[in-house]
């Protein structure tokens, strides 16, 4: 069994500790609790044959005063950036966040996720930037940890990339 | 280092310790634990095993050995116990000390303050998307009301030309109605077109010394192409246009019309017509109808309630309808002092705000009162009829002619 660090990054209040209850613990919660500092937990789960467990390191959120700590990510093996649906500046948030990551750990597998799926109509983000990420090869998912939308697929994605 | 005595470089590292549950891991150059001490249990690292790989044990650990420099601290990491710890590692050549400190009080501090300032930049920058969206609103409901503004005002033009061209075919109506007349008998009659102007039209007319025609005609529907045939059929009425046709001879005119002015040729209109020939000099009024409301006679003199007489007969179908209709005549004398009604349905088809509709009788009633001297009471008609719908303006076009014997 092998065993990968995976670090959840983004903005405040995108929902990456709901992500990481959703996939560990199969719930979600609709108040939100702040995260400071980092909350670690893991899972294992099949890969083909190989089983891996990954350490999911919940990072706390950046905001206009407090960037990330690059010492978080450190070892990572591969990570998710979280941007909120309905906020289109947690995009921007993303990108910066990615640059300084991709400096800090070199170029591991990541995945972009779009949460909030389920607030389809409060929908913010407009097409074209995601076009063009993705057009730049970033893959992105649209998810949601309160109906569980492509959380499971996301998990399993980065960590079939992460042993490739 | 500080300089400072024994005694109190001991105190504050017992107060480090008491305060922050000090606990350390020894980790040697291949990961694997080699020594372990302080508040371990505090952490929820119990039954740690010696000379094992250390990121097995302690996943938080998963890649960050060995460490690219030295001291280096994480901050603020929430242990298997629950509790929050910053965990200082330091370098001891291939080996590694790793030292955890207690941290969750000010941990929870930190976090309660966060949780304020996120829940409050959260709500601000609801608040600014929804001023957003709502700006975003009217703007386009300003731009939608100024252009409803602009078709409301075209509207209304193209409503007021209208307007002026439907009281232009009025006027040219009401040109073609015949003057009232004063002998040998009275006539004397109303017209009041409804707002959109109706089909209704009327002529009365010498058709030779002893014989004279009254007749009033309603097209169906309402409109300038309504009354441009009313108008039509009137005129043919008056001038007598109508091939091989006994005038005096009801059923016979009635006929020819229907010939005339079929609805194939008409835009598919058709209108009612009563038609009447009055024999002056033996009273006889011989009369035939094409779906037209019948006639009424009022007996008696002015100044007294008069006995209604209406004057049924055969109830043809509308002309213009079907080319092989038949009418047949019927007669009815008239004896002085007596007044002869011909009128539209929308004398009597009259309906309240409600919806509900004026009763014949009373309609009927009112023609049978007595006529007060200097007054008519089709003028008292038309004010009945106006006052029960609660509107100067009609539904339908209001045409009644009367004839006082």
């Amino acid at each position: 069994m092998i065993q990968k660090k995976v670090c959840v990054l983004g903005s405040f209040g995108v929902g990456k500790t709901s992500l990481v209850r959703r996939y560990v613990q199969s719930i979600f919660s609709d108040t939100y609790l702040t995260t400071v500092g980092v909350k670690v937990d893991k899972k294992t789960l099949s890969v083909g044959t190989q089983e891996v467990t990954l350490v999911l390191w919940d990072v706390a959120g950046e905001d206009d005063v407090n960037a990330i700590r690059m010492t978080y990510v450190r070892g990572a093996g591969g990570y998710f950036l979280v941007a909120d649906g309905t906020r289109a500046e947690t995009l921007e948030i993303a990108k910066s966040i990615q640059s300084r990551v991709a400096a800090e750990v070199g170029p591991v597998p990541f995945l972009l996720l779009l949460n909030k799926a389920d607030l389809q109509e409060s929908w913010d983000l407009s097409r074209e930037p995601v076009e063009a990420l993705e057009s730049s090869g970033w893959t992105v998912l649209r998810t949601s940890a309160k109906s569980g939308e492509n959380v499971e697929e996301a998990f399993q994605e980065l960590a079939k990339r992460m042993v490739s | 280092m500080l300089d400072l005595p024994a005694r109190i470089s001991d105190w504050l590292l017992e107060l480090v310790r008491s305060r922050h549950e000090v606990a350390h891991l020894f980790v040697d150059g291949e990961q694997a634990l080699v020594d372990a001490g302080g508040n371990l249990e505090h952490y929820g690292l119990t039954g740690l095993a010696m000379r094992q790989p250390v990121c097995d044990q302690l996943p938080l650990l998963e890649g960050m050995l060995p460490l690219p420099e030295s001291p280096f601290l994480l901050q603020s990491i929430g242990m298997p116990s629950g509790r929050v710890a910053d965990i200082h590692f330091f370098a001891d050549e291939d080996a590694t000390w790793i030292v955890l400190l207690d941290v969750t009080t000010e941990h929870d501090d930190a976090r309660k303050m966060q949780q304020k300032a996120y829940d409050m930049t959260l709500l601000s920058q609801r608040e600014a998307r929804l001023i957003a969206k709502l700006e975003a609103a009217h703007r386009e409901l300003t731009l939608a009301h100024r252009e409803l503004g602009e078709s409301r005002e075209a509207l209304l033009l193209t409503h007021n030309r209208l307007q002026k061209e439907l009281r232009n075919a009025e006027r040219y109506v009401r040109a073609t109605l015949p003057e009232p007349l004063v002998e040998p008998f009275a006539v004397d009659w109303r017209f009041v077109p409804s707002n959109e102007l109706g089909g209704d039209s009327f002529g009365y007319h010498w058709i030779d010394p002893e014989h004279f025609a009254v007749y009033l005609l309603d097209v169906c529907g309402h409109g300038v192409g309504s009354a441009l045939l009313s108008v039509a059929a009137n005129n043919t009425l008056r001038s007598g246009a109508l091939l091989n046709t006994d005038f005096r001879n009801p059923e016979q005119v009635l006929e020819a019309l229907n010939r005339a002015f079929p609805t194939e040729k008409h835009a598919d209109l058709y209108f009612t017509i009563w038609y009447g020939v009055y024999h002056r000099p033996i009273g006889r009024l011989r009369y035939a109808t094409a779906g037209h409301p019948p006639a009424i006679v009022v007996s008696g003199p002015n100044s007294e309630r008069g006995t209604a007489h209406t004057l049924r007969s055969q109830k043809g179908l509308p002309a213009g309808a079907w080319p092989d209709s038949q009418y047949r005549s019927a007669e009815f004398t008239l004896v002085p002092p007596a007044r002869f009604y011909l009128f539209s349905d929308g004398v009597y088809e009259v309906s309240r705000p409600d919806g509900s509709n004026l009763e014949y009788t009373a309609f009927e009633d009112v023609l049978t009162r007595p006529v007060p001297e200097g007054k008519s009471e089709l003028d008292e008609l038309l004010l009945f009829a106006r006052e029960f719908r609660g509107d100067q303006i009609l539904e339908d076009d209001f045409s009644i002619v009367k004839m006082t014997i």
